[in-house]
This record gives structure tokens, sequence and C-alpha cells, in this order.
């Protein structure tokens, strides 16, 4: 029982008096039933989580991948770099899981090093691109007017320019490194979230909570905070997962092209492209290599899914 | 002269650090108009009043009236691009034209406002629960805990049953009553001095409504907080406000208190709406009267009085079709913009429903 209002000034509520209209059984929109446990934000999102399967499976692959790979020093089969000239490219055997290199080298090993490189470039410039394309677009979607037009036609200018040239002078301008890599695709990509995120805070700025929450008081950044961009989370989140996957091809493509990451740093991009030759025999070193970034984004587009549900409050899948 | 449409009640003079007791909020011939590509929209034309410390003022009018336009620029809230002159005052500060972050200070924490689709005015993706600490947490720096404790408080307040369950609920979840209930717990928050219910029952069945107006009425004891009841239906303000402002394209056709404007309206444009209530007491097949014609174009007003194409007692050619009435006193704070307030018949209820009888078979 509550004995004293310390927290308001408002008279405590005598007891009695909050079950309006008098004399209604408590709960009516319960309609009598037992009243079920209250489950916290947290716990819902988790069930609404693992009703998804896809996402689940997705989810459990990628932590899979990054623990093997990241932990690849206690669990490769081999050293990094471990030459085995007299072998020479060998297809998948008992010994070798992946098969060897035309330098003996072992596959599995040189391809979970390689993840290292392809997953943190593929986290690192989802989240910054994010964060940058989630910021521009909200303040362009929220403030609008000449705001708007500057971020927009900014984001036009990044869009048309065509990225790969620019990626390729870039790294060889700066140096082919995973750092200037994760840098330079994360300023090139933030483009497509701003503008998702922009369309999204256009429409959700003219719902009434939104006026609510000025009317209540609320600041400018505490509304584009705390009411505009949690309702964009779904496609946020989408976004997010899909720049994971757009990286790591990206980065393959450079490395494939030669602008990529230089020797003796491997990624499953420049992997692939140091088997290019081999299409017709020892396509296991292509295989392999391209399975894993396929696998990978795949994942992230199931897990992207299913957080998108899970986020939603009001979904009922 | 005084201006006779407000009331005359001075602040404690040489006391300017005691209690106001002028009126809490002073609107003084507040315009609002907005360009639109047909020519400006005069949506509130002038419209001047009081709210006095712990009353409810009930604003009544059609839609288009100014009612909702007029709670809006008294928050700051129109877009930009609306053009506003007049005074707003709150305890003698002026409002119009303070800055955005002048305003916010005062926005739910002085004058809260209760949004007519609670639905919509909620967040679909918070708790209410955390939506009413939000509320608190605009101005005032609280810990969770206290939040919590405070914000089911206000939820018990407002009469949502399980208070402590239902803190964490999605909107989605309550249902409209509890909604609306809830948002009602959200505007009252931070004890604001004046409460703004913009058509707060209006989404809402009879039954709801009638909770929700207990609700308000009971906070208004505890708080002594004046309310600005914005509605369409004059039920609501029967039993709900002390004093009643009518509204018609954007200014004042009546002021006064509710027993004033029910038993002995001073302007037809109110004898219309009184008599167009259905009644318990009416016959089996009576059509409900209605005032006839189209509330008029807000670019375009009539010329002299605004509601004199539809008004059965207007007097064409005269004054009502080139004078604009200015609200006049007719009797004791009860006052009328009405040219002819003074000669209108006195009449009883049963004579309004004569009278929509006699209009029903004019049609």
């Amino acid at each position: 029982m509550r004995t004293e209002d310390e927290v308001s000034g408002l008279p405590a509520a005598p007891l009695g008096v909050p079950s309006i209209p008098d004399g209604l059984p408590p709960a009516p929109e319960l309609g009598g039933a037992p009243e079920p446990e209250p489950r916290s934000q947290w716990q819902l999102f988790r069930r609404r989580f693992f009703r998804h399967r896809a996402a689940v499976i997705g989810g459990g692959v990628l932590l899979f991948l990054y623990l093997v790979c990241f932990g690849a020093k206690f669990i490769a089969p081999y050293d990094k770099n471990h030459l085995n000239l007299l072998l020479g490219p060998t297809s998948p055997s008992k010994e070798h899981w992946m098969g060897t290199d035309e330098l003996g080298r072992d596959q599995l090993t040189e391809i979970l090093y390689a993840g290292q490189i392809s997953l943190k470039i593929g986290m690192a410039v989802a989240l910054m691109s994010t964060a940058i394309g989630a910021t521009l677009g909200a303040v362009a979607g929220y403030f609008g007017r000449w705001v708007d037009q500057v971020l927009m036609r900014m984001t036009d200018l990044f869009l048309v320019v065509p990225g790969i040239a620019i990626l390729a002078i870039a790294l060889k301008r700066f140096g082919q490194t995973d750092t200037i890599i994760i840098l330079v695709l994360a300023a090139l990509g933030w483009t497509y979230v701003a503008r998702v995120v922009r369309g999204q805070v256009l429409s959700i700025k003219e719902k009434e909570f939104v006026e609510a929450a000025r009317a209540a008081g609320a600041s400018s950044t505490r509304i584009i905070t705390r009411h505009i961009l949690p309702n964009c989370i779904g496609p946020i989140v989408v976004n997010t997962t899909l720049g994971i996957a757009a990286a790591i091809v990206t980065e393959s493509t450079l490395s494939f092209l030669g602008f990529g990451l230089q020797k003796p740093a491997t990624s499953w991009g420049n992997m692939l492209a140091d088997s290019e030759g081999y299409y017709s025999h020892n396509t296991h070193l292509l295989y392999f290599p391209g399975l894993m970034i396929l696998i990978t984004v795949l994942c992230v587009n199931f897990l992207g899914d299913g957080l998108r549900d899970a986020f939603d409050p009001q979904s009922h899948h | 002269m005084p201006d006779l449409r407000t009331i005359d009640l001075e602040p404690a003079a040489g006391d300017p650090g005691g209690e106001w007791r002028g009126p809490i909020l002073e609107v003084r011939d507040l315009t609002v108009h907005f360009p639109s590509d047909d020519g400006l929209v005069k949506a509130v034309d002038g419209i001047t009043f009081d709210v006095l410390p712990n009353e409810t003022l009930g604003i009544v009018g059609e839609s288009g009236s100014g009612k909702s336009v007029t709670s809006m620029a008294i928050l700051g809230l129109l877009p930009k691009t609306a053009l506003i002159t007049g005074s707003v005052k709150f305890r003698g500060r002026e409002l119009l034209g303070l800055r955005e972050n002048e305003l916010q200070p005062l926005r739910g924490q002085s004058i809260a406002m209760v949004f007519q689709d609670a639905l919509a005015a909620l967040n679909p993706v918070f708790t209410v629960g955390a939506q009413i600490a939000e509320a608190i947490k605009v101005h005032h720096e609280v810990n969770s805990k206290d939040l919590r404790e405070r914000g089911v408080e206000l939820l018990n307040i407002v009469g949502i049953p399980n208070p402590s369950e239902r803190f964490d609920n999605y909107p989605h979840e309550f249902s409209g009553g509890m909604r609306q209930r809830a948002m009602i717990a959200m505007s009252i928050a931070n004890e604001p001095d004046v409460l703004i219910a913009d058509e707060p029952t209006t989404a809402l069945d009879v039954t709801i409504q009638a909770q929700v107006l207990e609700v308000l009425e009971r906070i208004q004891d505890r708080t002594s907080s004046s309310i600005l009841l914005i509605t369409h239906d004059l039920g609501v303000v029967a039993g709900t406000a002390d004093r009643v402002m009518v509204m018609y394209a954007g200014r004042e056709a009546e002021v006064g208190t509710v027993e004033d404007i029910f038993y002995n309206p001073r302007h037809p444009y109110t004898r219309g709406l009184l008599a167009s209530l259905p009644r318990v007491d009416g016959r089996r097949g009576d059509r409900l009267h209605r005032i006839v014609g189209q509330p008029p174009s807000l670019i375009v007003l009539p010329t002299g009085c605004a509601f004199h194409p539809r008004c059965n007692d207007a007097r064409v050619p005269g004054p009502c079709n080139d004078q604009r009435p200015e609200l006049h006193l007719v009797e004791d704070a009860h006052s009328s913009a009405c040219h002819y307030a003074e000669d209108l018949p006195a009449l009883s209820t049963t004579d309004l429903a004569a009278d929509a009888e006699e209009t029903a078979s004019d049609d």
C-alpha cells in the first residue's frame, strides 16, 4: 500500500478512487481471464526474434563465423602462412579440409584468418555508414527546408559519382590498408541509409505523437533521438545488415580488381582474386572463399529480417 | 473604456512575488491567418478571452471554427507559415514571439495538452510507462526508480486498473479509454497550470467519455489547474465547464457561464446548436433541428456578421450584412456578438424545441 507520496506534489489517490467507475470489475479489458505475467520489453523482443527461424539460424551461423574467424589462432589447423611448397595445390582431403593452394598453404587456415578482415570490414563499414547516414537523414528529414536541400543534394552527388573509381583512387592515394578501406567505404556508403531514414522521418514527423512531444516541451534533439529514430529502427537495422553484406562484397570486388588489401594481409576478396586462374582445375580455391562470402551475406540478410520484425512491438507474425 | 470581453481581475499590485491572481491565460485579439494558393485563410480572426485560475473554460464550435488553431497558437505549435498577431499572456508573460527554446520549458510544464486521438498521440514503439517517464524527464532530472513510482501513481490517479503492470504495456495493448487516460496522465505529469484538452473525448464512446471527463474533473480538484476544454459537443461542455465560449468562423459568438449559454442563449448560432441537440423527451419521428447552410469559407467571410447567411433572425439588408458585430455584454459576465442579442426573445427549452420543429417544417 502506498502511504507516502514523495515524488509528486499531487495528493495521493485515496484508496478506492482509482477504479472508475466504481463498481466495475477492476480490469474489464481482460474479461475476467487470469492476469498474464507481465513481460519486459527485452523478453518480448526475444520472443518475437526467436519465432523467426531463418533469422535465428542466420544469426547463429554468423556468430559461429565470427567466433571461428577471430578465434583462428586457437582453432586453425595450421599456422598462418605455413608453406608446404612440395605439396602444391591439392583438393580437399582429410588433412586439408579445404585443400591447399599452389604454395601448399592450408586453405581452411587462410580462410579463417582472411575472414577476420572481411568480417571486420563488413561490420565496421555498416556501423559507421549507418551512423552517418541515419544522423544526416534524420536531420534532413526533420528540419526540412534548406537543411534538407543541402544534405540531399550532397547525397545525390555521392550517389552519382562512380564509387569503385573513387575507391580505387582513394586507396591508391592513402594506402591499401583495412583502416583506409573501412573509412572510404563508410564515407561512400552512408547515402543509401540517409535517403531511407529521411523518407521515414518525413512521414513520422507528421505523426501526432511528435506534435504531442513538442507540446510536452521536448527539444528537437530530444524528439529526433527519443521519438523519431526509434520509430525508424526497423529500416535502419535492415540497412545496417545489408550494409555488412555490401561492404564485404565491395571489398571483395576491390581486391579482385587489385585495389584492395595488399599482401600479406588477406581477405576473402583477395583470396578469390588470387585464384582467378583456377576456373578449370583446383576450383576449390575459388569455391571456398566465394562460399564464405555467400554464406555471410545470406545470414546477415536473414538476421536483419528477424531483427526488424522483433523491433516492431506491433508485429504479430 | 475597459474591454468588455475580458474579466476585470487585476494581479495583486505591488506584490510581484506573491501568488498570481489575475487570469492564468490572457488572449487578446488573437488572429491566425494561413497563406494559401486561394488566399488568406482566416482560421482565427481576432478572439479575446481569459482563463481564470482553477476554472474550466469550454470552447465550442463546429469543425473549422478555429478552436484547435487557437490552442496550438497558445503553445506556439503552429507551422512557421502561420501569420499570428495579437497577444497571448501566461501569468502576465507574453508567449507570442517567444523563441522555440524559450517556449520549451513552458510546454508540458506550465501549459500541457491532451490530444484528441490518443493512439496517434502516443509513440507506438515505447511502453506507456516509458512515455509518461519521458514527459517528466523532459523537464526534471529524476532517477528511474522514482520515475517508475511516479508513473504508476499517475496511472493510478487517472484510474488505470493494475497500474504497475499496465506501466509496461504498449499503447496498442490499451483500450481506447485507457489510452486517453494515459494521455491525460502524461499531460498532468508535471502538474501544469493550464491543461488544454483538445477534443479529449471525441474518439471515445459515451460511457468512456464520462469516465475521461470525470478524470479531468478530479484532477482539477486536486491540482487546481485551469482546463481549456475544446469540443464540438455541447453535452461535454454542459457537464464539465464553468464558462463557455462559442466560436463561429474564427471569432467568439457568445461567451458566458454554462447557465447563461444553456438557459439564456443570446446568439442565434448558440440557439441553433442547442436546438440541434437530440432530446430525451422529444416525440418519436421528430426530425432533429439543423442549422441550414454550410460553415462559411474562411477565405471569403460573409460581410457583416459571419453567421447572417444561416441566421433565422437576420435582418437583411441591415446591420447584419454590413456591420461586423462586436462582442458586447448583454448581462453580467455574459456577452454576445449579435446585433440583436438583446432583442432575441427569451426562450425556454420547450420553446427551443418548438422553434426547432418550426424550422424543420420550413425545410
